[in-house]
């Protein structure tokens, strides 16, 4: 064990904790290395010793700064280590860690390892802990929204999310936060924010779908079938057209629009926004060539119509005729790549069931 | 027949740039120009058609890159030392839906590198200091089943994994993953993947799983880890596998996912993407591709009529894109390293759309509410020759995949008669 096998790193020599005054006290437990293991990992020599010492006080339940630290530092290397993040968790805790200090850990981790799921988590708990349900309750939406602890957090997915608009864990976090304090209304502000940045952003209008009707489990006012208010049902029909107007061959607004429709307010797939596309279609060369090249446009029409057949059954068959055609302006022009779709979908208009 | 494809079909932005549209287009001139070298000089004057009898599944490659990894893998994988069990999987899993040789000793090496990665009290992890994981156990139950015979059978213990699964179960019919850890629909899948494979099925291990994984429908029709987040691929085959499972695909919409699954294809590179206006990935071809043998037999459609897919343009993006013709392996798309996680789900993806999987719908088995009739009615799936569809050389053609489990059909059978043949759990007796 002399000077020349010391590991080096890119950042600073690294010294064995075997070497470190600290650390003569425990003794390390390393990794068995079995013979004949499929697909053996040859871990930096860095690693090995980190976690043969995180081993050895996991084993005799150590509580300890130092203990926390070396969480750290294995995170930091192995961000997926859900164990050691667990390990940490019960640390923190035990020790009365500063939780500012935590979440600013926690934040230079996210730095290092944008897509990584358990930091997430950790950080759910740890908020959960900061400022319990029963505080909450007692305090205003204008309240909670202004607490230091859920401005920091709203901060810190709205980071996330402006360095990777699309970060599955930042939306499904701002989520979290959301139902957790009942902090619905400037969710719809951050939703628009992030839909005037990019329209074509999913994510964004996932969670303006979430923000008006909650998740599923239903917001305090509202359950996942109940009808909508028809000034809201005016709002988002004009909104989504509006967006649809800035680049018709967007999936987004379509899918939002029809979606919430479906489920909410059918009936108004053709009373209120047939008539918007079909002003589009009708408008100066513009708009009218690109929203009735899009597939989507024909997609939507398909959905209207055949909603409308079903409420308006004297018409039914006029009616089933268009989507039909539709269909088959799709499947031959507009949208070949869904060919067999839309087959599908026309049978499923001539059987006269639900597609 | 020339199989779909044109530069008609690339991305109209509609003259308003947005990231999510620079994005796509950056993809398509990529990919583009892989297709451009594809295609038939003759036809560019009429718009260009790809000769699609080129294409080579490199076998040779991918063995390969398999081996090598089965041999070592370098430091980077300390990324993955909590996700161990995974890697075996990916390896012997590609290796056998391949047909390649998967000899006497590296099924026992694989079974011993497993039996150490058994918990007694239940699950797998990737050492005794970590905490089992049930993405983990997934993928070791998979594992051993491909390798197959009773001593890689017998490394699970059915009674300690039952008790761990009802130690992760949630009040709400969900999983957690571990404990403490996150709960989603991928947890429903493991678990009942687990439980239907091991026989250990019982009412309160799928108590309240299917109105879960509805609440994670969105309105975009496809399904999201948890209720409101947003429809994803992954999830989705998870959630629909599951209810495959369970017997009650009914309570989804299935009209509005069938949709949404279809407009997962991209019109132009032809292989899936995950989300709404997100990039096209080779392991859709699993997460998303998988899905049509599901929800051909939830909509009872006939061997007759196709997939709802173009199973043509999926396995050209697979054979032309996501193949590393240097290193070996597969790949998410081109410009991205090959690795074992996209090596597996490309090919069983491919798989999937080079054979037709299904049931008879004349002879499902009406019954579905026993938790006993599981068995059956997973064993009833299998290929149907005559609608095969092989794009490139005869030789592309893999093994046929069951597209809940993933595994091919051979070892699958071996294990469900095996674990079937087991008395049930005393848990069951009581």
């Amino acid at each position: 064990m002399g000077e020349s096998e010391k590991h080096s790193s890119d950042k600073d020599d690294y010294v064995p904790l075997k070497e470190q005054e600290e650390w003569r006290d425990v003794t390390p437990i390393p990794q068995e290395e079995e013979p004949n293991t499929v697909c053996p990992i040859a871990y930096t020599d860095e690693y090995s010793d980190m976690m043969s010492y995180l081993r050895a006080v996991m084993a005799k339940r150590e509580v300890s700064q130092r203990a926390l630290d070396l969480t750290g530092r294995v995170i930091e290397v192995n961000p997926g280590h859900y164990t050691v993040w667990m390990y940490r968790k019960q640390l923190v805790e035990e020790l009365g860690t500063d939780s500012e200090n935590e979440l600013d850990w926690v934040a230079e981790i996210s730095e290092i390892h944008h897509k990584n799921y358990q930091l997430w988590h950790y950080r759910e708990a740890l908020i959960s802990r900061l400022l319990d349900q029963k505080t909450a309750e007692a305090l205003t939406q204008d309240q909670l929204v202004r607490h230091p602890v859920i401005r920091r957090e709203l901060l810190f997915a709205t980071n996330a999310i402006d360095g990777d608009s699309k970060n599955f864990h930042a939306w499904s976090y701002r989520q979290w936060i959301v139902r957790t304090y009942g902090i619905w209304d400037q969710e719809l502000v951050f939703v628009d924010t992030m839909i005037n940045e990019d329209v074509r952003n999913n994510s964004a209008w996932n969670q303006r779908y979430f923000v008006l009707m909650g998740n599923g489990s239903g917001r305090p006012e509202k359950n996942p079938d109940s009808p909508l208010e028809d000034s809201l049902v005016d709002r988002e029909i004009a909104y989504a057209v509006e967006k649809i107007k800035l680049a018709p061959n967007n999936e987004s607004p379509w899918s939002y629009i029809t979606g919430l429709l479906l489920r909410h307010a059918p009936a108004r797939l053709y009373n209120t926004l047939l008539p918007k596309l079909q002003a589009l279609a009708a408008e100066g060369s513009g708009y009218a060539s690109s929203i009735t090249t899009t597939p989507m446009y024909w997609s939507a029409l398909v959905d209207i119509y055949e909603h409308q057949a079903k409420d308006l059954p004297d018409q039914a068959s006029v009616l089933l005729d268009m989507a039909k055609d539709a269909c088959d302006l799709l499947a031959f022009d507009h949208d070949p790549m869904r060919g067999k779709y839309w087959e599908f979908r026309k049978s499923q208009l001539c059987a006269g069931t639900t597609g | 027949m020339a199989n779909l494809f044109s530069y008609d079909f690339r991305y109209d932005d509609n003259e308003h740039e947005t990231e999510t549209s620079e994005a796509q287009k950056e993809v398509e001139d990529r990919i583009g120009r892989v297709y451009m070298r594809l295609v038939d000089p003759q036809t560019l004057p009429l718009g260009g058609e790809i000769d699609d009898t080129r294409h080579r599944l490199l076998r040779a490659k991918h063995e390969q890159f398999i081996n090598d990894s089965i041999h070592g893998l370098s430091s980077v994988f300390t990324v993955l030392d909590s996700s161990r069990p995974w890697i075996p999987f990916w390896c012997l899993n590609s290796l056998d839906v391949m047909g390649s040789d998967i000899d006497d000793r590296l099924r026992r090496h694989t079974t011993d590198t497993l039996r150490r990665m058994h918990c007694p009290s239940g699950g797998f992890r990737s050492d005794p200091w970590q905490l089992p994981h049930l993405a983990s156990s997934y993928a070791a139950v998979m594992a051993l089943v491909v390798v197959g015979g009773e001593e890689a059978y017998s490394v699970v213990d059915r009674h300690a994994m039952y008790r761990w699964l009802m130690e992760m179960k949630q009040q709400d019919g969900s999983f957690a993953v571990h404990t403490g850890g996150e709960i989603d629909v991928r947890g429903i899948y493991c678990a009942l993947v687990i439980a239907s494979m091991l026989n250990i099925m019982t009412r309160e291990l799928v108590s309240g799983c299917a109105e879960f994984i509805a609440r994670c429908q969105t309105f975009e029709g496809g399904i999201g880890p948890y209720p409101g987040v947003e429809a994803h691929g992954g999830y989705t085959l998870c959630g629909l596998a599951a209810l495959e499972i369970l017997g009650c695909t009914d309570v989804l919409d299935l009209g509005r996912l069938a949709k949404w699954m279809c407009v997962r294809q991209m019109p132009f590179e032809g292989g899936f993407n995950g989300r709404t206006n997100k990039l096209v990935d080779g392991c859709y071809s699993y997460w998303v591709g998988g899905a049509f043998p599901l929800i051909q037999k939830a909509l009872r459609r006939s061997a007759n009529d196709d997939y709802l897919y173009e199973r043509p343009a999926l396995q050209r993006y697979i054979l032309a894109c996501c193949q590393d013709t240097r290193l070996g392996g597969l790949r998410d798309k081109p410009g991205k390293h090959p690795d074992l996680y996209h090596t597996m789900y490309c090919l069983i993806g491919l798989s999937l759309s080079q054979h037709y999987v299904g049931v008879d719908p004349a002879h499902e088995i009406a019954d579905k509410s026993s938790v006993f009739s599981v068995p059956a009615r997973m064993m009833q799936w299998g290929a149907v020759p005559a609608r095969s569809k092989i794009i490139g050389a005869r030789i592309n053609i893999l093994r046929p995949v069951h597209p809940v489990y993933g595994i091919s059909f051979g070892p699958l059978a071996q294990g469900i008669k095996y674990f079937y043949s087991l008395p049930p759990l005393a848990e069951l007796l009581v």
